[in-house]
């Protein structure tokens, strides 16, 4: 057995035992091989159903923001991201979770991936994380590259396929807001349909709307029912704060949202002739 | 082409107040482009404008100068989002001319004009924006 899971099933044994959570959030098998599922876990000894393996994709961060309950939560690299955007926004106390940080299971990995183990742990689970790639931001500029007649022909076809399930916005740990735009009425932003033109809206307003904020777990990828390629959008804002902030979500906890502050000498690039003239 | 509908979120203080000079200056611009009225440019949400393309050909924002906020930093805090939004626009094909940001002074009813000018012009050389896609009225 490996080692990782039997030493998450013994702390997360010890915390429900010892009374220093009511719940652990984790992964168990679920109906299909590799395909593990979140679950909660509020008694001992169900703790050895939990798994920790390729399957456990899952960004967990997501449950704890509505979870009312003392929670031990079991992360990889991006959901500890994830809680670190989620303490920095106010939407977490740092004393009501525990947080068994662990070596992300994907041996393979997400592409760009660069931060597979933890940022923020109470107990670091010993391990090696399956490799890093670097992260160049190689799809989003071979993107930039094609002439944009092509590129927006490819970003209406992808968005005409949306069915607008919201999948990927209930998936994604930096998509809490009570009230989201989609839903409001007065004014009613976007039609309930899914004509082209409310598509296009919504997916270009999520990704300004988590830019700065989105850790590039690619929850909202894997949620998506239709294959909608999601995350090109997002890592263009990645790329986009990173390049003109030098800001990176998630990695520190003091950091300041990009998109709360400013600076005096921001660039201006929108501005005709990048704001020389 | 059809002439071309433009919308200009302008600030209250400063753009509008610009717009307002060069009406009673009597300059000529295009009249091509509808103006809505903001408190600030911090106020524009890049959901206004993405609605505003959704019945217009051109989205012309404009603030105060940075450091002229009336709100103090209302325009550097839209700066960011600005800088955001135009290199998404770009980045899924929407032409660069199509959605223009400015900075336009109370004083400067000359430079409103102007913009207008700019902007109508712009938008004209364009191909016929297809409003995401969507009907074509208007």
């Amino acid at each position: 057995m490996d080692k990782i899971i039997l030493e998450i099933r013994d702390k997360a044994q010890e915390l429900l035992e010892t009374g220093q959570v009511e719940v652990v959030i984790g992964f168990t098998a679920g109906t299909l091989p590799g395909k593990s599922t979140p679950c909660f876990i509020t008694r001992g000894e169900d703790c050895e159903l939990l798994v920790w393996d390729e399957g456990c994709k899952n960004n967990l961060a997501n449950y704890l923001v509505k979870e009312k309950r003392k929670a031990a939560i079991i992360v990889k690299g991006c959901d500890s991201r994830s809680l670190v955007n989620l303490l920095t926004e106010n939407q977490l106390s740092r004393d009501r979770v525990v947080i068994l940080g662990a070596p992300c299971p994907l041996t393979e990995g997400c592409e760009g991936c660069q931060i597979k183990s933890p940022v923020i742990y109470d107990y670091l689970v010993s391990g090696k994380a399956g490799k890093t790639g670097e992260d160049d931001f190689h799809d989003v500029k071979t993107f930039a590259r094609l002439s944009p007649q092509e590129r927006k022909e490819y970003f209406y076809k992808e968005v005409s396929k949306c069915i607008r399930c919201y999948a990927c916005r209930n998936a994604c740990p930096a998509c809490y807001c009570r009230e989201c735009f989609v839903e409001n009425n007065l004014p009613q932003w976007v039609g309930k349909s899914t004509q082209l033109a409310d598509n296009l809206i919504f997916h270009l307003t999520r990704a300004l709307h988590v830019a700065g904020r989105c850790v590039d777990c690619g929850a909202c990828q894997r949620a998506c029912p239709m294959g909608v390629d999601l995350r090109i959008l997002n890592r263009k804002m990645l790329l986009e704060v990173k390049e003109l902030y030098q800001f990176e979500a998630g990695l520190k906890e003091e950091q300041e949202l990009p998109l709360n502050t400013y600076d005096p000498g921001d660039p201006e690039p929108f501005l005709a002739g990048g704001g020389e003239a | 082409m059809k002439e071309p509908k433009i919308v200009a979120f302008l600030c209250n203080w400063c753009s509008y107040a610009g717009a307002d000079l060069a009406g009673v200056s009597r300059l000529q611009y295009p009249p091509n482009v509808r103006i809505v009225r903001v408190p600030c440019s911090g106020r524009v949400d890049p959901l206004f404008i993405l609605t505003a393309l959704k019945h217009a050909d051109g989205v012309l924002t404009a603030g105060c100068h940075p450091g002229d906020c009336h709100y103090t930093s209302g325009n550097l805090v839209a700066r960011r989002k600005f800088a955001l939004l135009k290199s998404l626009l770009d980045f899924v094909g929407v032409e660069k001319e199509r959605v223009q940001f400015d900075w336009i002074s109370a004083a400067e009813g000359n430079r409103f004009a102007a913009r207008i000018k700019d902007v109508t012009e712009d938008v004209k050389g364009l191909e016929p924006w297809e409003r995401w896609g969507g009907r074509q009225n208007g």
